[in-house]
């Protein structure tokens, strides 16, 4: 079955906000990934980016960066909608984010396992760390690419109409609602 | 095809559609003409249902775009996936800059009216009488009472919704119901109508229907999709394709001739009027020439004077109607992108339904009188701006990452409340465009160069509009204030105009109180090429307006024998 219609056919089929296990079996077993030749990122760099982003957005009940394909979207994203200062200045902030990340692990940043790096993004995006001024742009690193995995997130089909409040067309404006009457607490995702 | 007719029409924005329409319904034969690509209502709205995710990076501006589209994509805010199909090829149709200028368009038929900002404001009195007043350029020739009954008329055709508020600076209008405040924004006009007795907060006045249906192509409520700038399958609001090319259609009397490149009115020196105008097919480049009594140029403010300046002979050897040399001078726009913006604390658990495409509106409250004149500025500004719940909070960066962060980023972030003052742009004779011989497009056609910027009247006003912004926000109990003066670039607001102004004098202007050019009676010019000052309202309903009355006062001219 054809993912984008098979995801389309769950948004009518089972409203917009709950997820089952059904549809996230569903999902999962449309997965037929044929391996991924980035666009940006060299595969080495990509693997690891996949990795770091995993952290970033986890599986829960809800499938987390890899299996929904942030880290794809991302590495094109990075690919065709910035210029190439933009692209150079990230680049300099990933090698200083490899450079402080092999210091803290103590290991070279190819032999570094999951806990390793969590071990990094816990120091750069959990709140009360101490960061150096010569960790700085590695710290702001560890930001942008958090961001970025948000905007995959916040941009990604099966979140967008499964998981967030999904109206295409919500045909009346109402002001100032309660926010679980009108989403059951979620955020709109249009 | 035919080649005579009653009327022609240049250009089918919001000005061109209004003249076809008006023309057409009086029973004149009507020849429209549109520059580009035929554009049906619907049928060519291609992207109008596309999500975010339907593109492969969201809908955002590519490199690729970028690439196509170089100078319409430096504003941010006018192309990205969804609409990059709206909004002229740079490359195919170049201009240059002496200084920097945005020329933002559309080739297509509706034009702009497709992608606009559909803020409808009518000018007042403080605005017709403003250069007279202040011993500035030239005096309108018309005044509020002359423009009235017209906005009332296009306001009940379009649809406009917002809220009678009795302001003299601020005119009332025939409006269909408001649409509503969002919790932030309710809280905030709460606060600035305790604390300021010179300042209201309201809901924009916005061409959208929210009750009932409008003629046209079957225009019905808005749907709140706020996919607006791709074309409205419902035709919520008002374009010239949802409203008033079909109701020219339905009469009849209209030719709609698309990929129709007009460059030149032809000018007949035995009966002193215009016999018609030179037209170049787009796309088989075959040259044509159309004949009718009147002429309505509405090609939007800087083509329909490039057609003027490209218009000569030996009675106007610098161009038609240019015996004032005023043509091409005098080029306005509404400077903005300089405001504030803030968080709202609380209200976590209020939530709005339905993307309203619409903010909320603070009428100007400068130099009106009394208190309210400033010394450093002449003129004044508005507030657009808008509450909202978007993005994620500083709480949720403090999760950090992981699944309690995954969880916090699907529910709504922190309120946040922000204003961006549209101001007045002055008629400054040195702010003008020009044609470049030098540099011809892909018709033969020379190309138009800008030199015109902002001065010292508007950046005076620019730092009383951030002050006053972040000084209201914080009056509000707005947190974290943030002030911003962006770079703002002349054609940033997608207003051009005044390059063909309205005037009493012909030796100072080229249209006289009709829009008629002085000693071409049958030529019409009703977009913003004609406006004498700028005031700071959105300027198309008044484009609009001045269209309508132009229109019916040719239809009158032509049943006296007159053009």
């Amino acid at each position: 079955m054809d993912r984008r219609k098979a995801l389309k056919n769950i948004g009518t089929g089972f409203g917009v906000i709950a997820v089952t296990p059904t549809v996230v079996s569903l999902f999962q077993s449309c997965q037929s990934a044929p391996s991924y030749a980035p666009a940006y990122f060299s595969s080495a760099d990509f693997d690891k980016i996949s990795q770091l982003m995993e952290l970033i957005i986890p599986p829960t009940d809800i499938p987390g960066a890899i299996e929904l394909k942030l880290p794809e979207f991302t590495d094109g994203y990075i690919a065709a909608v910035w210029d190439k200062e933009r692209q150079a200045s990230f680049a300099e902030g990933w090698n200083a984010f490899l450079s402080a990340s092999a210091e803290i692990s103590g290991k070279g940043v190819n032999q570094m396992n999951a806990s390793d790096w969590d071990a990094v993004l816990a120091k750069y995006l959990k709140p009360g760390s101490e960061i150096s001024d010569a960790e700085k742009p590695a710290a702001a690193f560890a930001s942008q690419l958090r961001s970025l995995t948000v905007n995959a997130f916040k941009t990604n089909e099966f979140i967008g109409e499964n998981v967030l409040a999904y109206a295409p067309v919500p045909g009346e404006q109402r002001g100032c609602v309660d926010l679980m009457e009108a989403t059951g607490g979620k955020a709109w995702s249009l | 095809m035919e080649i005579n007719y009653d009327a022609i029409v240049v250009g089918t924005g919001v000005s061109g559609g209004w003249a076809a329409k008006e023309l057409c319904e009086n029973g004149l034969k009507t020849l429209v003409l549109e520059r580009g690509r035929m554009l049906k209502h619907i049928e060519d709205y291609t992207t109008m249902n596309d999500d975010p995710w339907d593109y492969k990076h969201g809908d955002v501006i590519t490199e690729e775009i970028r690439k196509q589209q170089p100078k319409q994509s430096r504003t941010g805010y006018v192309n990205s996936e969804s609409s990059k199909h709206l909004f002229v090829n740079d490359l195919k149709h170049p201009y240059s800059e002496t200084k920097p200028f945005n020329w933002i368009r559309g080739y297509h038929v509706g034009g702009r009216s497709l992608t606009w900002g559909r803020q409808s404001y009518r000018l007042t009195d403080f605005d017709f009488e403003a250069n007279a007043k202040d011993g500035i350029s030239i005096d309108w020739p018309i005044r509020y009472k002359d423009l009235a009954p017209w906005y009332h008329h296009v306001e009940e055709h379009i649809g406009v919704s917002g809220e009678n508020l009795g302001l003299p600076q601020f005119p009332d209008g025939n409006y269909l119901k408001p649409m509503e405040l969002n919790c932030a924004e309710d809280i905030f006009k709460g606060a600035i109508n305790s604390k300021y007795n010179d300042r209201v907060v309201t809901i924009g006045r916005v061409a959208h229907i929210t009750e009932g249906t409008k003629p046209g192509a079957g225009r019905i409520n808005c749907q709140y999709r706020n996919r607006c700038r791709r074309g409205c399958p419902f035709g919520s609001y008002f374009s010239s394709n949802s409203s008033t090319l079909p109701m020219a259609e339905a009469t009849g009397n209209m030719t709609l001739r698309p990929n129709s490149v007009v460059h030149e009115v032809i000018y007949d020196a035995a009966t002193k009027r215009a016999s018609g105008v030179r037209v170049i097919d787009a796309e088989t480049k075959e040259v044509f020439e159309f004949n009718a009594k009147v002429i309505f140029l509405c090609a939007s403010a800087i083509a329909s004077t490039s057609i003027l300046m490209q218009s000569k002979s030996d009675r106007f050897p610098n161009g038609m109607g240019n015996d004032s040399g005023e043509l091409g001078h005098n080029l306005m726009d509404h400077h903005f992108q300089v405001g504030a913006q803030g968080s709202v604390e609380g209200l976590q658990d209020k939530y709005f339904t339905g993307r309203r495409p619409n903010g909320v509106y603070i009428p100007r409250f400068r130099n009106i009188g009394g208190a309210t004149d400033q010394k450093d500025f002449v003129r004044g500004y508005g507030y657009q701006g808008g509450g909202g719940r978007g993005g994620w909070s500083s709480s949720v960066a403090e999760l950090g990452y992981g699944a309690g962060f995954k969880e916090a980023i699907t529910q709504p972030g922190d309120w946040s409340m922000g204003l961006t003052g549209f101001g007045e742009t002055l008629p400054y004779h040195d702010n003008k465009m020009t044609l470049d011989y030098n540099n011809l497009d892909e018709w033969g056609l020379p190309t138009v160069n800008f030199d015109a910027g902002i001065k010292e009247n508007e950046f005076n006003m620019r730092k009383d509009m951030m002050q006053q912004a972040a000084e209201m926000l914080e009056v509000a109990g707005v947190k974290n204030i943030r002030t911003y003066d962006a770079p703002y670039i002349l054609g940033n607001g997608i207003h051009e105009m005044g390059t063909a102004r309205m005037g009493r004098d012909r030796k100072t202007s080229v249209l006289n109180k009709h829009n008629q050019i002085h000693d071409v009676p049958n030529v019409y010019v009703t977009d913003g090429a004609a406006m004498t000052s700028a005031g700071n309202v959105n300027p198309s309903l008044t484009y609009m307006a001045l269209t309508a009355r132009a229109a019916n006062h040719a239809v009158e001219e032509l049943k006296k024998m007159n053009l």
